[in-house]
């Protein structure tokens, strides 16, 4: 279905711009990845039973397997055209594409189990694992390992089999080797060298073999008995991707306090690299000064899938694609691409310019990052931001040394608190834009793994047109008392380690979509509503800061009520007109809760607004007055008076 | 809503006018025309409704005006009464305003109907009114009773400009030599009449100098939030803290105006069958260039398919009614009832919430994910104004930002914002970004630029990739020479910061707005160039490139830059034997058994491994022709389409490979036969979709472009790409 998509999709561009050399239009620029997961009497030994709460208490093969899982599942939401299958390796059950375990098919490749085929995963694949993982019957039935060892060199095979006809034109398609036996076929040199040459095949078909290793209490795991011989130095086949890190997967094995699950999660997730860049530019550092680089996006908004219509009159319920044809508003007739002519609205009628002069008016130069200045990072101020920056990173394909210059640079501003400012045409056609260029250093977690990648950070900067005004206030300066009662209160809450970090915060829209997503597609019950963490800690902050809040609510009580005062003198000594008073001015209330809340000068608390309602007066107050206290509420604000007033006094008759 | 505004532009036209002065190759009227129709189509451009425009000829041949009954009013002719302009008016404008042949008419007087046709169109109306004379001031201006004028001016509060062609500015600097007395004259009572009458008196070329410097839309700011900013949840805690405040848009990016399409009408001639109307439509042309309207716009029509095997084409049409609205899960389709239609959404309740603060240092300012807003008091609460002011202030004295959740309306998705303070001397607010969320991060790795770490493991601190202390010297030296920030001058000449934001102009927004008001008045003329200003930031500074020059050389020297020669991108005739980790050499394993036969099951693999153990073209020959065979064999037995994707990735290696073995003409023969199976059918039917798939990913001749040694011109392998045999 996505395919399909995606070819209309391409076909437009293709008569769009048939001119136009397309670099990324060679291969789909989707990913593939197949796992294989090892199925022996050791994978499946589960640890020791301990009293630790955070204990491993799953199997390797089971920590794999919802690792997998995991995966799966945060696929569908990041990649949604994303392929996955799963493959056990060394079952005693044999199984391959479109058979039962029954059916001959399984002689062709013995032990090999494909528990879900590659393809984008459908929701019976995502239940069809969960049932795997939770249910532990299932799981029994399935994983019984082998009496005999399963020869890699079928394995591997199998693997192409799956990826040249599941995947044949996908341009990122890996093998995720999950297995704690270093050293198949120790003893047999003839499966050795066949293995190593099914490994060759892969890497001809440019399949990338990933291996996540397991070690075992007592056993570590030695690339070199075997393993070597089968995975290759991952050199950039896809000229877009940065030059990979060449570190391979660590060991993973449970202890430290960290699951095996985490510990494969973590090892697969420092496997990701970018499959496509934003952008290849020259990068003009001065005139003359040229070197290249290419562009990532590594912020971007994720958004839930868009909705789309569902046929249900079949057997299943099927996707309708739609596709639109474009028609003559006067005659409602077909029109063709080449009878459209673009032009401008103005004046009641239309502007209409030649193809060539709408280029020639939006052309500005080739596409290029060109440093105008540099300037501290001080003149940077926080709001000058409009969306979500990009990432570049130096390439050496178009200039050789690009990547010592871009280092020189990087450190420099990196060092002295400094961007860059430059003029930036992402692509031909593109708008340019000015953006500031500003260092991001590596940052590495305690475990060395790097959490934010070095290089320089675009952040269009937003011109003269786009910079508002601000609205007009009335300013009340607090006085330092007040201040210095807040300044307590905030340093109370500090977040932890003094950082925002973003993985603490998962989007709880996007999640709960997903949820329920989910349990419509399983045809399960509705799940509760999950634990929001983007919901403040109000128990700790209460904990935490209560008292002093309270204390400035004191305050602020008193400084506003001496405000007021010292307002009121002003006026009438100015021989002004007689101010309303405060209908609450008087003792402080007690409950801070409502401070500076709902009552503006002109406005009604809830106070005086109840005494109103109980005398039968609501009607009295004007409208202003009444959408004031209802916009307070956020309750409509439209309608005539008498609807405002009903409105109000629904309000109070439901409490 | 804005004010409602009436504006009448006097245009002096008198024969006077139609001289060329000062080297210019326009005629004064002309030139002053320039800014006359900027003005006026700055404003057609606004739509508005409300915006009136009116156009006053001064020493016109002919006089029509409400009060030409008096003689003191002749050659005074309304071209334009009071109203919004359109493009039928604004041609009739262009027609209507050429240079007459009288210097007759008053240009006081017709200040005076001016005001009247205010007066008339406004009474007492809320209106912005305005009135704006350009002349080049040597017709006769009688002055007398000039103070009735002024008051009944200052009395209906008018703005009065007067803009001269060649008129004396000592402000703006600009003298002209050996002038007319008359105009000598005129210049002095009317610079006396507008200082009176508090309006605006300059010459025209500091009027026509000041068109390049866009002008900025202000928006009336519209609040993204009203509600309550907490600290804690005042719901359930007494201890919570909770502000009245209201969020309002800090930058929002102007859009450019985007182009609509549309198609020359058919309709223009009902008698017409439709068919015939089209055979028309080269008359449309015509139409076009005379800048009529002709067009009808063109509409989107959606049609929806399934998968229907059983259909003609394997899909067939379904009407949107009987269809659901759903989402895609995975690949499954996931229907959702019209009741349950909110059942995905998360509930959840206004507010902005604080969740804790973090240390202004500790914040990467690339962490931003929006535009920006500010955050102030409810507006006339005081007491929240109090309130928020120690909030900003506190922020401010610890160096720190907040984390707030906000929730723009109920139901609204959740989002985290960095809030930031700011204190001017007169204006507090809190300042407000996006953050990205756990999913909005991806976790992609890439090396290191300090240090390279070898596949040992080994960490090196010197390698080609890394910069020598040259180089690093260099560039520092090199970045410091082209700070920007006291390079600008202000007003008074002091060091300032050079091209702040407030000094750039989105180039494109106001390209194409200059370019629809120049064509909207001059349809044949050519479009002008660019204003400078739109273009000035493309480049460094001249004079500060100057300066830094011997430590760019400096920079230049140690880095060595060198430009990849475009053949060498991606060449390996000799490439090196590909390796595993471990060394070993498979090429030998694989050697004993020299391919032969490549097997359609794995035919790129065998492919690959045929090539790279042979010289002989004979064997490449073969290897390519089996390859053909096989790519047939996978598009003769699929199934529907589902062996083109194999076809197109086995075509896509056999082009790779013969590029870099540079045999171009090895994979063109293959290519050529392909196509002639393809659209003759021999290959199990209708295959037109593979040839498509062909197409799309670009998989057609190896032309001389791409390889040298092809005898293929790159326009024969365009031609080739297209559905027809003869191609």
């Amino acid at each position: 279905m996505a395919d399909s998509d995606d070819k209309d999709k391409r076909r437009d561009d293709d008569e769009d711009e048939d001119e136009e050399i397309d670099e990324s239009g060679y291969k789909t620029v989707k990913d593939a990845v197949l796992f294989a997961i090892d199925v022996s009497s050791s994978m499946l030994e589960r640890p020791p039973p301990s009293d630790d709460k955070k204990a491993d208490r799953d199997s390797a093969t089971l920590a794999a397997l919802k690792c997998a899982y995991q995966l799966m599942q945060q696929r569908i939401i990041s990649n949604p055209n994303d392929m996955m299958g799963i493959l056990l390796i060394g079952t005693e059950k044999s199984k391959f594409q479109g058979e039962d375990e029954n059916s001959r098919g399984g002689l062709a490749y013995p032990h090999c189990y494909l528990l879900a085929d590659l393809d984008v995963p459908s929701a019976t694949d995502v239940k069809r694992l969960r049932d795997l993982v939770e249910d532990e019957e299932e799981a029994e039935k399935l994983l019984v390992p082998s009496k005999e060892p399963v020869s890699m060199a079928n394995v591997l095979f199998c693997a192409n089999q799956i990826f040249t006809t599941k995947a044949p034109n996908f341009s990122s398609r890996r093998l995720f080797l999950v297995t704690d036996n270093d050293n198949p076929h120790a003893n047999d040199k003839a499966l050795r060298s066949a293995a190593a040459v099914r490994a060759r095949d892969l890497y001809d078909l440019g399949v990338i073999i990933e291996l996540f290793p397991i070690s075992r209490p007592g056993h570590g795991f030695d690339r070199a008995k075997f393993y070597d011989d089968i995975v290759y130095r991952t050199t950039a086949s896809d000229p877009d991707a940065p030059a990979p890190l060449t570190q391979a997967a660590k060991t993973s094995s449970s202890g430290d306090g960290i699951t095996l699950l985490q510990s494969l999660l973590s090892a697969i997730h420092s496997k990701a690299a970018p499959r496509r860049a934003l952008f290849s530019l020259p990068f003009e550092i001065g005139p003359g000064l040229k070197i290249s680089v290419k562009g990532y996006i590594l912020l971007k908004r994720q958004e839930p899938v868009r909705s789309c219509y569902v046929w249900l009159s079949g057997e299943t319920a099927q996707i309708a694609v739609g596709s639109s044809t474009q028609i003559a508003e006067d005659t409602a007739r077909a029109v063709e691409k080449t009878e459209i002519r673009k032009a401008y609205r103005f004046g009641g009628e239309t502007i209409s310019f030649t193809k060539e002069e709408i280029a020639s008016i939006r052309h500005f130069g080739d596409p290029v990052i060109r440093i105008i200045g540099f300037k501290p990072m001080s003149m940077l101020p926080i709001w000058a931001s409009t969306r979500a920056p990009m990432f570049m990173y130096p390439t050496e394909t178009d200039y050789i040394s690009s990547t010592r210059v871009f280092a020189a640079l990087h450190a420099k501003l990196l060092a002295d608190s400094k961007m860059a400012v430059a003029w930036f045409i992402a692509r031909r056609n593109a708008s340019p834009v000015l953006a500031a260029l500003v260092p991001g250093g590596e940052k590495l977690s305690d475990s060395g793994d790097q959490l934010m990648p070095p290089g320089l950070w675009i952040l269009p900067l937003p011109f003269a047109d786009d910079i508002r005004q601000t609205p007009e206030t009335t300013l009340v300066r607090a006085p330092d008392t007040l201040i210095d009662l807040m300044r307590t209160v905030m340093q109370q809450l500090q977040l932890p380690k003094a950082v925002y970090d973003p993985a603490r915060y998962p989007n709880p829209a996007l999640q709960w979509f997903y949820r329920i997503l989910q349990a419509l597609a399983l045809r399960e019950e509705l799940p509760e509503m999950p634990e929001d963490k983007t919901v403040p800690k109000y128990r700790q902050i209460d904990k935490r800061a209560g008292g002093y809040v309270v204390e400035w609510g004191t305050e602020l009580e008193k400084e506003y009520q001496a405000h007021v005062g010292s307002q009121r003198r002003n006026k009438q000594g100015a021989g002004a007109k007689r101010v309303s008073v405060d209908p609450e001015a008087g003792p402080p209330s007690k409950k801070v809760r409502t401070v500076a809340q709902g009552k503006g000068a002109e406005g009604v608390g809830d106070e005086e607004m109840r005494r109103n309602f109980e005398k039968g007066a609501v009607g009295k107050l004007t409208v202003p007055v009444l959408k004031d206290w209802l916009g307070g509420k956020h309750l409509p604000v439209a309608g005539k008076k008498a609807d405002l007033v009903e409105r109000v006094e629904g309000w109070f008759e439901n409490r | 809503m804005a004010d409602k505004e009436a504006t009448v532009y006097i245009v002096d036209v008198g024969a006077s006018m139609s001289e060329k002065n000062h080297g210019r190759e326009e005629t004064d009227l002309a030139w002053a025309m320039n800014y006359v129709w900027d003005k006026i189509t700055t404003t057609v451009a606004t739509g508005r409704k409300t915006t009136y425009v009116g156009v006053l000829g001064l020493r016109t041949d002919e006089t029509n005006n409400e009060l030409q009954e008096d003689e003191n009013y002749q050659h005074i002719s309304v071209i334009q009464p009071l109203s919004q302009i359109l493009m039928p008016d604004l041609r009739k404008l262009r027609d209507e305003i050429r240079p007459s042949s009288t210097d007759e008419g008053d240009a006081v007087s017709a200040l005076i109907v001016a005001i009247q046709m205010i007066a008339t169109h406004c009474r007492k109306l809320k209106y912005k009114r305005k009135v704006i004379l350009v002349t080049n001031g040597r017709g006769h201006m009688d002055f007398e009773d000039i103070s009735g004028i002024i008051s009944k001016i200052k009395e209906d509060d008018i703005e009065l400009v007067v803009l001269g062609v060649d008129f004396d500015d000592a402000e703006y600097g600009f003298k002209e030599e050996g002038k007319d007395p008359v105009k000598a004259e005129n210049e002095v009572a009317l610079q006396s009449l507008v200082e009176e009458c508090g309006g605006a008196y300059g010459t025209m070329e500091q009027a026509i100098n000041e068109l390049g410097i866009p002008r900025i839309k202000n928006t009336r700011p519209v609040p993204s939030f009203r509600g309550a900013l907490t600290l804690g949840d005042p719901e359930n805690y007494d201890s919570a803290m909770s502000i009245d405040v209201e969020r309002y848009p800090r930058t929002m990016v102007a859009k450019a105006p985007t182009a609509s399409s549309f198609v020359v009408r058919t309709d223009l001639a009902p008698q017409e069958s439709s068919t015939q109307s089209s055979h028309t439509l080269p008359n449309g042309d015509v139409e076009m260039a005379d800048n009529q309207d002709g067009l009808a716009a063109v509409k989107n029509a959606r049609t929806y398919q399934v998968v229907d095997e059983e259909a003609p084409g394997g899909k067939r049409d379904v009407e949107l009614e009987d269809l659901a609205k759903g989402y895609e899960y995975g690949r499954t389709a996931v229907a959702i009832s019209e009741s349950e239609h909110n059942v995905t959404k998360l509930e959840t309740h206004s507010g902005l919430d604080i969740v804790g603060f973090v240390p202004r240092d500790k914040y990467d300012r690339y962490m931003n994910m929006s535009r920006s807003n500010v955050v102030v008091a409810q507006r006339t609460n005081e007491k929240a104004s109090m309130a928020l002011s120690s909030f900003i202030h506190a922020l401010y004295e610890l160096d720190s930002y907040a984390v707030a959740r906000l929730v723009a309306k109920d139901g609204k998705d959740p989002t985290l914002l960095l809030l930031a303070p700011s204190i001017e001397p007169d204006y507090e607010c809190l300042l407000d970004v996006e953050l990205p969320f756990a999913e909005d991060v991806r976790q992609y790795r890439f090396p290191p630029l300090d240090r390279v770490i070898t596949v040992s493991g080994k960490k090196l601190i010197e390698h080609r990739n890394l910069p020598t202390d040259d180089l690093m010297k260099a560039m520092s030296d090199y970045v410091d020479h082209m700070d920007l920030s006291t390079f600008g001058k202000d007003d008074e000449g002091n060091p300032t910061e050079y091209m702040p934001m407030e000094d750039t102009f989105s180039p494109v927004l106001h390209r194409i707005n200059q370019a629809i008001r120049w064509r909207a008045v001059h349809p044949t003329e050519p479009i002008p160039p660019p204003y400078e200003i739109l273009t000035r930031y493309s480049n460094p500074p001249e004079e500060l490139l100057q300066q830094a020059q011997p430590y760019l050389n400096a920079v230049l020297k140690a880095a060595d830059v060198k430009k990849v020669p475009p053949k060498q991108k991606g060449r390996k005739r000799h490439r090196e034997a590909e390796k595993p980790l471990s060394g070993l050499n498979v090429e030998e394993l694989l050697g004993r058994e020299k391919r032969q036969k490549i097997s359609a099951e794995n035919a790129i693999p065998e492919f690959k491994q045929m090539l790279a153990t042979t010289e002989d073209i004979g064997t490449i020959k073969d290897a390519a022709k089996q390859m053909g065979s096989i790519i047939q064999s996978y598009i003769r037995h699929s199934v529907g389409d589902s062996g083109y994707k194999r076809a197109v990735e086995a075509i896509r290696v056999v082009r790779e490979e013969m590029t870099e073995l540079e045999e171009p003409g090895v994979f063109n023969e293959l290519i050529r036969d392909l196509k002639t199976k393809i659209l003759g059918e021999e290959l199990g039917g209708d295959r037109k979709e593979m040839w498509w798939l062909v197409r799309a990913n670009r998989l057609g001749l190896i032309d001389k472009r791409i390889s040298p040694l092809s005898e293929v011109e790159e326009d024969e392998a365009k031609a080739f790409l297209t559905a027809k045999l003869s191609g």
